[in-house]
């Protein structure tokens, strides 16, 4: 849409303004990490920042999540939603990609309640990312290091300002009520330029072959023996799902009150990797070994997500690389995987650039 | 609806995990409406002896406590293990590994031999330890337990929980999967990174990750889930620079009936 430039000072001002609205969520240092939390005023706010231990899904798609309420006598069932405007401030490109993505999923087909009143009462403010978030990030990669449409205002930090893409309606409508800004000038568009072709060559390519090689590569890697040794190293702690803006599966549990008469329908995160996850009635599991697990998981990320729904289901952040502690690594795997099918050699393991 | 009658038990244990329960009831008062306690001898006075749930605190340390512990098993029809020392041996079974005499001397120094507290005034130790047993276990290597409430001390959360299911007439279930669950759900900073070790990856979930959350390592009060991937979780102790010594010296705490098991 159109391009305007808010000052450090003014950008302080419209958060201030606009909690008298929205509640403002953005990253804030927590023991050398960053985590997404409430931003209660200018001095909270570290738009410059490095990885969030999870990703601003939380705000969309909680850990838990109370969906319905129900009597058992007259079986009242009354829907839960919990959906308070909320801004989400300081989101690098690769959470904007993921959200992409969880809207396409939770739209689709059987549409997510829950999940479409919060986003819909949700403005999302995305940033440039100008350097590396982390060691572990393979966003260049992947091409989620520049903005995807899921924005409604996207800053990109010039020094003494920011320039303000705006993305949406609800973004400029935003703007217009409770920050100060100012078109931007030719000169303004110049210095954008330069900025995004500046940031380029800080950023390393970590895959070894073309991310449009991807799907294809799953495809046929279903029988690798990589699996049985990631299944061997595997704790099935499942911290590498947890911290990934694209994961959703969930689980469903109803809890009831002493007197058994009434109850709530709960909804929380599940993982892929946990050893019951995939346990369904009669005890039967289905993918047993952490092995089985291991592989699941890689092939949703690089296969399974685009064929269901056209886009990748890892957006590079590095998050569940950073997260393991036994070094499971979706650059390692990817890597790996490549490199048997090719017969070339294989680049050695935490292969970082 | 009549109200299921259940009793409370303790064996060689700290009665924490009973005072979490007290604690339970008055910040559940519902709870009381649900059941009816009959015996609890760290609440009340009466020692009823018909109850269908008996909830059992403490190893089994003593020779005269697998026959009382028989007894309840015949009554009750659901057995539920109290707590780490039940449900683990838990801290009791650390003296497994040395001979009961080393073990008074460790405690009480030269002076093992002799106690001013003691009702009896001054017993000899070998008579003293005649009702000893040489190891601590959990209630489970003598009867048959029907649901855990794992944790040192319990949850209370999850003991309120545990005790609707076992109302609403289903199996009670508690987390079968790593603390990291929990812990990742809070948005903790993950001990290692801070240069810190933690046991979280193979020990079972359900405190919230209480420890880590306040910067302190897991020390596995409550147990390891079913299936641990006991060799990786080593590499990654062994790699945060672990010695074989340390590691065992962690696992212990908890762990030593289970360890002791596997060797
Ligand atoms: S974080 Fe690592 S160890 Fe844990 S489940 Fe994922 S791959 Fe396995
Ligand atoms: S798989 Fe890992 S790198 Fe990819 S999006 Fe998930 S957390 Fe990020
Ligand atoms: S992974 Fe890339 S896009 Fe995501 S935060 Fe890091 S640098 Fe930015
Ligand atoms: S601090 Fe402990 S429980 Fe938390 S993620 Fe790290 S290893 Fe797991
Ligand atoms: S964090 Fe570990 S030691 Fe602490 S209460 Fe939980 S299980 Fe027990």
């Amino acid at each position: 849409m159109s391009l305007r430039v808010i000052s450090m000072d003014a950008m302080g001002r419209f958060v201030a303004s606009s909690r008298s609205e929205y509640r403002v969520v953005g990253p804030k240092p927590l023991h050398g990490q960053y985590i997404f939390g409430d931003v209660e005023s200018p001095d909270d706010l570290h738009l410059n920042y490095t990885q969030t231990v999870i990703p601003p899904k939380k705000y969309l798609f909680p850990q838990r999540e109370e969906l319905l309420r129900f009597k058992s006598g007259d079986g009242e069932i009354e829907p839960v939603f919990d959906a308070p405007p909320t801004i989400l401030l300081g989101l690098h490109t690769c959470d904007l990609h993921a959200i992409r993505l969880l809207d396409r999923v939770f739209s689709s087909g059987h549409v997510d309640q829950h999940y479409r009143r919060r986003r819909d009462n949700t403005l999302v403010i995305s940033i440039e990312c100008l350097r590396p978030c982390s060691r572990h990030s393979f966003c260049k990669s992947m091409g989620t290091l520049s903005a995807t449409d899921a924005f409604d205002l996207h800053l990109t930090d010039l020094g003494a300002e920011y320039t303000v893409d705006v993305g949406s309606e609800a973004g400029e409508a935003l703007l217009a009520k409770h920050a100060k800004t100012r078109r931007a000038t030719d000169d303004d568009y110049q210095r954008l330029n330069t900025a995004l072709a500046q940031k380029w060559p800080h950023f390393p390519y970590r895959l070894d072959f073309d991310v449009s090689e991807l799907p294809s590569l799953m495809r046929t890697s279903y029988n690798s023996p990589l699996w049985k040794d990631l299944g061997e190293r595997c704790l099935a702690c499942g911290s590498c799902t947890n911290v990934c803006p694209t994961c959703y599966c969930f689980n469903v549990q109803d809890e009831v009150d002493f007197a058994l008469s009434a109850g709530r329908r709960v909804r929380i995160w599940d993982s892929c990797q946990l050893d019951e996850f995939a346990t369904i009635a009669g005890g039967h599991n289905f993918r047993k070994t952490r092995a089985e697990r291991q592989r699941h998981r890689f092939l949703r990320k690089g296969q399974y997500q685009t064929d269901a729904f056209g886009l990748l289901g890892c957006v590079g952040c590095g998050r569940c690389a950073q997260a393991c502690l036994a070094h499971i690594t979706p650059v390692d795997t990817f890597n790996t995987l490549h490199h048997e099918r090719s017969g070339g050699a294989a680049r050695p393991k935490g292969g970082a650039a | 609806m009549s109200r299921p009658k259940v009793a409370f038990f303790d064996f060689t244990s700290c009665e924490g995990c009973q005072l979490t329960v007290v604690d339970t009831l008055q910040t559940h008062p519902e709870l009381l409406d649900a059941v009816e306690i009959v015996q609890f001898r760290e609440a009340m006075t009466e020692k009823g002896e018909d109850y269908q749930i008996a909830f059992v605190e403490g190893s089994c340390a003593r020779k005269s406590d697998e026959e009382r512990l028989a007894r309840i098993r015949q009554q009750a029809q659901i057995v539920v293990a109290l707590g780490a020392c039940a449900h683990l041996g838990g801290i009791n079974a650390i003296r497994n590994r040395l001979p009961l005499e080393a073990v008074v001397n460790c405690v009480y120094n030269e002076n093992g031999d002799w106690s001013e507290t003691h009702p009896y005034g001054r017993p000899r130790l070998s008579d003293r330890l005649i009702n000893v047993e040489p190891t601590a276990k959990p209630i489970e290597a003598i009867i048959t337990v029907d649901a855990i409430l794992p944790g040192c001390p319990i949850d209370r959360e999850e003991f309120a929980r545990v005790t609707r299911q076992l109302l609403q007439g289903s199996q009670p279930r508690v987390p079968d999967y790593p603390l990291c669950v929990e812990c990742k759900f809070k948005e903790n900073v993950c001990l290692f990174q801070r240069g810190q070790v933690c046991l979280g990856p193979v020990i079972r979930a359900g405190c919230g990750a209480i420890c880590p959350t306040y910067g302190e390592s897991c020390e596995g009060c409550r147990g390891p889930i079913s299936n641990p991937n006991m060799d990786s979780m080593q590499s990654v102790l062994a790699e945060a620079g672990l010695t074989a010594d340390d590691l065992l010296s962690r696992f212990s705490m908890f762990g030593t009936y289970q360890m002791m098991k596997l060797e």
